[in-house]
């Protein structure tokens, strides 16, 4: 079928009702409480080490005065300007809003409704001066959710995982702030409720509300894909009442691409994203990666770095601006999904042979260096032949019934 | 909740599974008749089970009766080694 849009996402299916998920389930405040073990929750706590970048991002023990993230928690958001301005067309008025995200920072923006499936039922934590606690019941009832997402860095991403890539990673976490921020004060200034949901504070899970806001599609690393930036997008989102026109889901060829790429779960180092099929869970059909694993992970990092970005670098999407990246993708975009696959697995051939099975590359940046470091075992007398992600083997795919084993 | 190595990895020791686990906590001495999981470390993946040649790998709740013992032989080898 021709044209890039379509009404329905096709990354994921709704097959049944969906209950609103408590903040509280979420991975962060799990592991704060200690039930993803002692070790992590201990780790969590103390990851952020000497290193000043992870200390002004938010990990571990910084100072609170020197992160963005902690300061905006304990930020009131302002009132509402009683002089409303009167919205005559709400198509125009979603132009003229994604402009001003757009120069405000966001890289990208899209608009959707809100689906109340993917407001929490609780929150995790709140803003004290508003009068919010953890545990309080949330009541969101805008009408729309404008997504914009900040691209990080591919190159630097590249140097998976390092403090070169941690540094980036937090860097985008914390661009979603100021902008989101700015653009639900203008909301407001134009006398229209709106709410900002950003990074370390948020009522809403933006990944599906961008799917439907036609920013990109589902992979099956549970993630957003651009068609330009691939997963390397930090999500952010403004909730309001103003009137906006919405936009629709997007076809990029996610649905096939991830069928027959598995690069993502070929790669992760802990095993946590599916070689199989989708899963129903939550009454909705997609790809389910193990969280838990994916998040224990990170106490393998030995101190060298703090958020995987594996599946991230190594998606078949993510690629520098490029008019050739622009081409591959416009291809599958703008072949009929039944024939798809005769051009997709000649692409990721070519995708394995350029950019290799496991993308990275050594790099130097300030004082940093990602080149691998040995790796010493601390069991007296273990002769067992440990070695670095690099040279780790890659996954063999598990064969699932009806899904090609690659 | 860790995974366990039992009876099927003595006198093997293929070390498949050491390549595969990525928070490199399966260890053994030339001396050690077999390579042992350590618990503490161990994140659950299950990476190291279709790894292994000998099925020597069971996900702690489906250790096979007759080996049960080797739960506590892959957490008693770490004690006093950290």
């Amino acid at each position: 079928m021709r044209g890039s849009k379509r009404r329905v996402p096709r990354s994921y299916r709704i097959l049944g009702p969906q209950r609103q998920i408590d903040e509280r389930e979420t991975p962060h405040p799990r592991v704060d409480r200690g039930e993803l073990g002692e070790k992590l929750r201990s780790w969590r706590q103390t990851n952020a080490g000497g290193d000043p970048f992870r200390r002004i991002f938010g990990a571990g023990d910084g100072d609170p005065n020197n992160c963005l993230q902690h300061i905006m928690r304990q930020v009131p958001e302002g009132a509402v300007n009683p002089n409303r301005i009167a919205v005559a067309d709400p198509k125009e008025m979603a132009r003229d809003i994604k402009e001003v995200a757009r120069f405000l920072g966001a890289d990208v923006v899209g608009i959707a409704r809100l689906d109340q499936a993917y407001v929490y039922s609780h929150r995790a934590r709140g803003v004290a001066a508003m009068g919010e606690k953890p545990g309080d019941p949330i009541h969101l009832t805008h009408g729309y959710a404008i997504c914009m997402g900040f691209a990080s860095d591919y190159y630097k991403f590249l140097s998976n995982n390092s403090r070169i890539s941690d540094a980036d990673y937090g860097l985008g976490n914390n661009r979603t702030i100021p902008t989101t921020f700015m653009l639900a004060a203008y909301i407001r200034e134009m006398g229209y409720p709106a709410r900002a949901h950003h990074y370390g504070r948020g009522e809403v899970n933006p990944i599906p509300l961008a799917v439907n806001a036609g920013l990109g599609e589902l992979g099956r690393h549970g993630m957003l894909i651009h068609e330009e930036y691939g997963s390397r997008l930090h999500l952010s989102v403004v909730t309001t009442d103003l009137p906006l026109a919405v936009d629709e889901p997007v076809d990029i060829g996610v649905e096939e691409v991830c069928k027959y790429c598995m690069k993502c779960a070929r790669t992760c180092p802990s095993h946590s994203i599916p070689f199989g099929g989708r899963e129903v869970y939550n009454g909705v059909e997609k790809y389910r990666i193990n969280v838990d694993t994916c998040y224990k992970y990170r106490l393998a990092s030995r101190g060298q770095w703090s958020n995987c970005v594996i599946c991230v670098s190594s998606c078949c999407y993510n690629k520098p601006t490029a008019w050739w990246h622009t081409l591959a993708v416009s291809s599958i975009k703008w072949t009929p999904a039944t024939l798809r696959v005769l051009i997709i697995k000649p692409l990721l051939w070519i995708d394995d042979l350029f950019w290799g099975k496991r993308p990275w590359k050594h790099m130097k940046w300030l004082d940093y260096d990602n080149a691998p470091v040995s790796v010493t075992c601390n069991i007296p007398g273990c002769r067992a032949n440990h070695s670095n992600l690099q040279h780790k083997r890659l996954h063999d795919p598990k064969p699932v019934a009806g899904i090609p084993a690659g | 909740m860790t995974y366990v190595i039992a009876q099927p990895c003595i006198g093997v020791k293929d070390g498949t599974c050491i390549d595969v686990c990525p928070m490199d906590c399966i260890h053994g001495t030339d001396k050690d008749e077999m390579f042992y999981i350590d618990p503490d470390e161990c994140i659950d993946c299950g990476a190291c089970v279709p790894a292994c040649p000998v099925d020597a790998v069971f996900a702690e709740s489906e250790v096979p009766p007759q080996w049960h013992h080797f739960t506590r032989m892959n957490a008693d080898y770490f004690n006093g080694k950290r």
